[in-house]
């Protein structure tokens, strides 16, 4: 037994690791990074397609019925909708539908196109249309649109459907539009639609399903779709689990997804990867009107003119996005909604002095760098946020260092999703973060300010959950219901938007981004900012014009 | 009759009793135990510099951790020894006021669990019978929940408790592993001589369990300590990582959570990953280096150097 | 036989209580399983009412009082019909339980069984070596990849070897264009997809099990029996492993045992790195998406798993160890 401890030895020992410490440290400081480049599998044909839009957690399952939470991202390109509407600006692409009419705000007739086919040879028809509908009213776990709201009744003539509305709501026509049709030869046989999981899915869409196995699943092109000619694409293939590093590295050719400094990494992996981030939507504070002081328009108008959006912007988004105006719109995409008498395009520029004078109004003044109120005590209140949400989280920080500019403590309160979810829906919250805006102008302005969503706190909303009341509001959008013609409508638009900017239910921030990333190496014809005939997302309907719209890329292209 | 009048009683000469040593000397002495095991030495070090770095950051940090004024994602240079987050902050500034953190949810959480494990690992040991089984049976429930899920649960229902959640949540669920060593050493104890002269005199329990055996168990719980707080570090971050706990804070566990999200691997500034790792790695490093220091009190064939 | 008694009484009754934490805990967690669906779904774009109203119909927001869902929960405790998903509807908790379980028993019962025997050889060598290089490098390499934090080990090692140098794959558990199925070609699939996870769970967890046998071997070699037997002319290695280490390796033996309970359990934090389809994983997703049935069922998995281990490691110990019959 050695008792004897050998200095020398050990000594030499610490001395070696030391060293080789020191020498990965020193590699680590001289900060080499490392630059990841795109490898694609060239296994993969020239007119195929990889997709990163299908998370699998993390396997798939076989799951293609079109209006489960849980269906595969392809299911909603084999089954197709009535009408086409890119979630942008709300544009109407007949679809299915190939023209339709609305005689009166209570009535839409819509024309069923000629020589549709579903993937296993029946003629589509107009009663598969009705079948649907009446599928989705008998089980309304399925109306995920909430087609029945509007609905009352349908009838089928010849290739026209006839859909006679509850009431003047003529606006219902885009959400209803987006049902999208289950053939009634196969699914009228199905025991219980709303867990059947249809796992050989036949639909009229451009794509059927090709090989499937848990981690990856193809699509081959439809032979027989109606508008064959139109898509260039031969195979899709989706696999599973996509984190950022696999993004950039697989050579995927359409992808969706945040990433950050786009340009040094996905631009950098490959000189055929190019992005396009549309705005989608706004980011904006949602200050819980029944909570005073927030049900004061001044103590608003106070904390909307306190903010720096762009600094706001920079650092949320990483400088990819724009700071948003007051008018409840997406601008660029709805500009021709825009009302021209709102100055600046609705954008509140940062103005400490009429931020105070507002607060003044409402009984606050500075006094030692804080803003009191008539009690003497701070104005404090609580901001909540989704935990895990990085680019809110940054927004939150951001506000709160603004507002501590200006005197106001500002606590973040920050639950899981899930419990930030339920504290909005019942009112818990002071000031919260949240998204806004829709594509459709009715749509944005009536889940913003309409009081049919309008509950105490306590109980639960899905929409309007600052709970705003507006009677003005109320009438301009019963208005704009009961009226087909689109100068009417514009002239609503106009004044909504007003009472949006006048009365700041929401306080908008910054545009939330769509975050399109592609590769015109095997196809081009994306859209872009120069031709922006779609939203660059690769889930739900809208990928249906894109895939029309794509060329592949010819051998002189290259 | 014999004669007393010559016969000194030395009750009083100090010199040749042994008298016990001062608490002082016991500690200078545990100390040196350590001290002069060269593992150990070397953990001192370690969480010395930690602890130096943590409490004179505010002088020492470039910048301030959370000043984002400067350049997003950009490589190590003069200015930026380390280079900058995506979100234009100061690595090396951040990593400077992180390890406040670190310590202080390492430290804190690692002496309050190892209280609630003294508490109740000691009293366990001492009990016999029902009592005995009872809190067993209550230790083991701890034991058996799997600990990361049970955090993670946690952490979604406090919420949003910054700090003062987390040490609560790595508490919760890390005291009974500690309770359960302490208690197969107080349970030898127990069986001892002193243990039952101090029952014959009639003292009480809780007396007995913390004046008598309590003292002899210091280095098991010293080497509870850095284990519960190097747990406690780790588990800090494991939650951070994981987005669960404040993710406004700046800590070495919110970097990394940072780092993952803003996918510093790809824009490659995997420095901005590496660093906050390697720093956790060897803060939790030094107290395990300490600890085999600490092994030498309590047992003195695991001694190295002079000590021995 | 009192001895099992007591234990084996102990036992049910931890069980028990174990399975009525199980019911309670994911309860606590505020937002309902509705509120986490559309909380996922919203980042995609605003979610109607009529979505949410869909949703809700979907999933089943849980109904009945407390009491009600309790005794509910016990019959399906006790016919093993943990109901459908949440997270993952409607595919049955069975169905997705089942087909993680064999990945990350492969995974990480295997990866812990090396670990253990590797750590214990070492450790052997570093008592007996004592003071030489032979035990100051291991123990020290040891500790210090031991306080790797999990996830960042992993994170290092996919990205060099997975992504730089692409010597390994970097998710999964089998390449996407395998067939599963008991040839050759998929086992070998499966072992390259699991050898970056394995080494990360390996290299973390191997320091523990070499300075725990380590030490009590440097206990145990300073007992009187093996002094006498040095004396007696044995030669030191047969010292070390036929009367030392056998002695020392007691209590690990109660350690590894819990690990091996514990290997159910899946290492979230790895598993979450490499998108490996364990049941680490679909816990994680299960906690964050309150998904209560899946909860439910992967908890109790565990926890039954670590129990029954903890309780063969206590016979086990009765049976190799007579003193602690007592």
């Amino acid at each position: 037994m050695r008792f004897h401890v050998s200095h020398t030895h050990t000594h030499h020992r610490w001395k070696a690791l030391a060293f080789a410490c020191l020498t990965a440290v020193a590699l680590a400081v001289s900060g080499c990074s490392i630059q990841i480049t795109s490898q694609p599998d060239p296994s993969i044909g020239e007119d195929t397609m990889l997709i990163n839009a299908d998370k699998g957690n993390p396997l798939f399952d076989r799951n293609f019925n079109p209006y489960m939470t849980n269906t595969r991202t392809a299911s909603r390109w084999i089954y197709e909708p009535l009408i086409l509407i890119n979630p942008l600006d709300g544009t109407e692409t007949p679809w299915l539908s190939d023209s339709w009419e609305q005689p009166d705000a209570t009535t839409i007739v819509m024309h069923m196109r000629d020589g549709v086919t579903w993937s296993d040879g029946t003629t589509f028809t107009a009663k598969d249309v009705a079948f649907t509908l009446q599928l989705i009213e008998d089980y309304p776990e399925l109306d995920i649109y909430g087609a029945w709201q509007h609905l009352d009744s349908v009838s089928v003539d010849g290739d026209s459907v006839t859909m006679t509305l509850k009431s003047e709501d003529s606006p219902a026509l885009a959400i209803i539009g987006k049902t999208m049709i289950v053939p009634e030869h196969l699914w009228a046989d199905v025991e219980d639609p709303a867990t059947y999981r249809n796992e050989d899915p036949v639909g009229t869409g451009p794509f059927v399903l090709g090989n499937y196995n848990d981690q990856q699943y193809s699509m081959d092109k439809n032979p027989s779709y109606w508008q064959a000619d139109k898509v260039e694409i031969e195979h899709l293939l989706l696999p599973s689990t996509n984190n950022q590093l696999d993004t950039v590295t697989r050579g995927y050719d359409w992808s969706y997804s945040f990433i950050s400094d786009v340009s040094g990494t996905w631009g950098a992996a490959s000189p055929h990867n190019k992005w396009w981030f549309p705005n989608a939507g706004v980011i904006g504070l949602i200050p819980n009107n029944e909570v005073a002081p927030f049900d004061n328009v001044d103590v608003r108008r106070g904390i909307a003119l306190a903010l720096d959006r762009q600094s706001i912007a920079d650092v949320a988004s990483e400088g990819y996005m724009k700071p948003a105006g007051q008018t409840g719109l997406i601008l660029p995409n709805q500009e021709k909604w825009l009302d021209p008498r709102i100055p600046n395009d609705g954008i509140v520029e940062q103005d400490t002095d009429a931020a105070l004078e507002a607060f003044a109004r409402a009984g606050y003044t500075q006094k030692d760098g804080k803003l009191v109120g008539e009690d003497g005590q701070q104005f404090t209140f609580s901001l909540t946020s989704a935990n895990g949400y990085s680019d809110w989280t940054r927004a939150a920080q951001a506000v709160q260092r603004q507002l501590a500019d200006i005197g106001i403590d500002v606590e973040l309160n920050m639950p899981q999703p899930a419990g930030y979810q339920q504290a909005i829906s019942n009112g818990d919250f002071e000031v919260a973060l949240g998204g806004m805006g829709n594509g459709d102008v009715y749509q944005a302005f009536n889940s913003l300010m309409s009081s049919d969503f309008y509950v105490p706190v306590g109980e639960s909303t899905s929409n309007n959950f600052e709970r705003f009341r507006s009677d003005e509001a109320d009438r301009l959008l019963r208005e704009f219901r009961s009226t087909v013609d689109e100068d009417r409508q514009r002239d609503i638009v106009n004044e909504l938007q007003q009472l949006v900017y006048d009365e700041l239910p929401v306080i908008g921030m910054y545009y939330g981004g769509s975050w399109g990333l592609y590769s015109d190496a095997k196809f081009t014809g994306w859209p872009s900012e120069e031709d922006p005939y779609m939203i660059p997302q690769n889930y739900d309907s809208a990928p249906l014009l894109t895939f029309t719209k794509l060329k592949r890329v010819t051998e002189d292209q290259k | 009759m014999t004669s007393t009048q010559n016969v000194r009683i030395q009750s009083d000469r100090t010199g040749d009793t042994i008298a016990a040593p001062s608490r002082w000397r016991a500690v200078a002495r545990m100390v040196s135990t350590v001290w002069g095991n060269t593992k150990a030495r070397i953990g001192i070090c370690i969480l010395g510099f930690f602890v130096l770095v943590a409490v004179l950051a505010p002088f020492i940090a470039p910048y301030s951790a959370k000043d984002n004024s400067f350049e997003r994602n950009a490589d190590a240079s003069w200015a930026h020894w380390l280079g900058t987050t995506a979100a234009g902050e100061d690595v090396l500034s951040q990593l400077m006021y992180g390890a406040r953190i670190s310590l202080v949810v390492g430290f804190a959480a690692g002496i309050l669990s190892t209280i609630v494990a003294v508490l109740i690992g000691l009293s366990w040991g001492y009990l016999r019978g029902f009592a005995s089984e009872a809190v067993g049976f209550v230790v083991n429930l701890f034991l058996v929940i799997p600990g990361l899920p049970l955090m993670i649960v946690i952490a979604a229902y406090l919420q949003n408790g910054g700090i003062l959640m987390i040490v609560a949540v790595i508490v919760v669920t890390g005291w009974a592993w500690g309770a359960r060593v302490l208690r197969s050493q107080t349970q030898s104890l127990r069986g001892r001589d002193f243990v039952t002269s101090a029952q014959f005199s009639g003292d009480g329990s809780t007396r007995i369990v913390f004046r008598e055996i309590l003292p002899n168990m210091t280095s098991l719980i010293t080497g509870s300590l850095f284990g519960a707080a190097t747990s406690a570090i780790l588990a800090e971050a494991g939650l951070e990582f994981l987005g669960l706990g404040d993710s406004s804070i700046v800590s070495w566990g919110t970097m990394l959570y940072w780092a993952q999200n803003s996918n510093s691997l790809l824009t490659g500034q995997w420095l901005l990953l590496f660093a906050p790792g390697l720093c956790i790695a060897l803060l939790a490093l030094s107290l395990t280096l300490i600890n085999f220091g600490v092994d030498g009190i309590s047992n003195p064939r695991l001694r190295e150097g002079k000590g021995r | 036989m009192r001895y099992i008694a007591q234990k084996l009484g102990l036992f049910v009754l931890t069980l028990w209580a174990a399975i009525t934490l199980n019911f309670f805990l994911p309860r606590l967690m505020p937002g309902s399983p509705a509120d986490a669906a559309i909380a996922k779904l919203s980042q995609n774009g605003p979610v109607t009412e009529a979505t949410r109203a869909a949703i809700e119909a979907q999933l089943g927001v849980p109904t009945g009082s407390m009491w009600d869902q309790y005794l509910s929960y016990l019959h399906q405790v006790v016919t093993l019909d943990f109901g459908v998903s949440y997270t993952f509807y409607p595919q049955t908790v069975s169905s997705m339980v089942s087909t993680a379980l064999p990945y990350t028993i492969g995974l990480v019962g295997v990866v812990t069984i090396l670990a253990f025997v590797i750590g214990t050889l070492i450790g052997v060598a570093a008592a007996w070596k004592r003071g030489t290089w032979l035990d100051s490098l291991p123990t020290l390499t040891g500790s210090f990849l031991s306080t790797f934090p999990y996830f960042w080990t992993a994170l290092l090692l996919l990205f060099f070897l997975g992504y730089v140098l692409h010597w390994f794959p970097t998710s999964g558990a089998y390449a996407a264009t395998t067939t599963p199925g008991l040839t050759p070609a998929f086992v070998g699939d499966v072992v390259q997809h699991a050898v970056l996870p394995a080494l990360t769970i390996l290299i973390t967890s191997l320091g523990g099990w070499i300075i725990g046998m380590r030490n009590t071997m440097i206990n145990t070699l300073g007992d009187d029996y093996v002094t006498f037997a040095e004396a007696n002319g044995l030669r030191g290695r047969t010292v070390a492993i036929r009367y030392a280490a056998r002695n020392a390796i007691l209590p690990n033996l109660t350690g590894f045992g819990l690990a091996l309970g514990g290997v159910v359990g899946g290492s979230i934090l790895v598993e979450q790195v490499f998108a490996y389809p364990g049941i680490g994983y679909l816990l994680f997703n299960a906690v964050i998406g309150q998904d209560y049935p899946l909860m439910q069922a992967l908890f109790l998995m565990i926890t039954v798993s670590v129990l029954i281990a903890n309780f063969l490691v206590d016979i086990l110990y009765g049976v190799l160890d007579p003193r602690t019959r007592r």
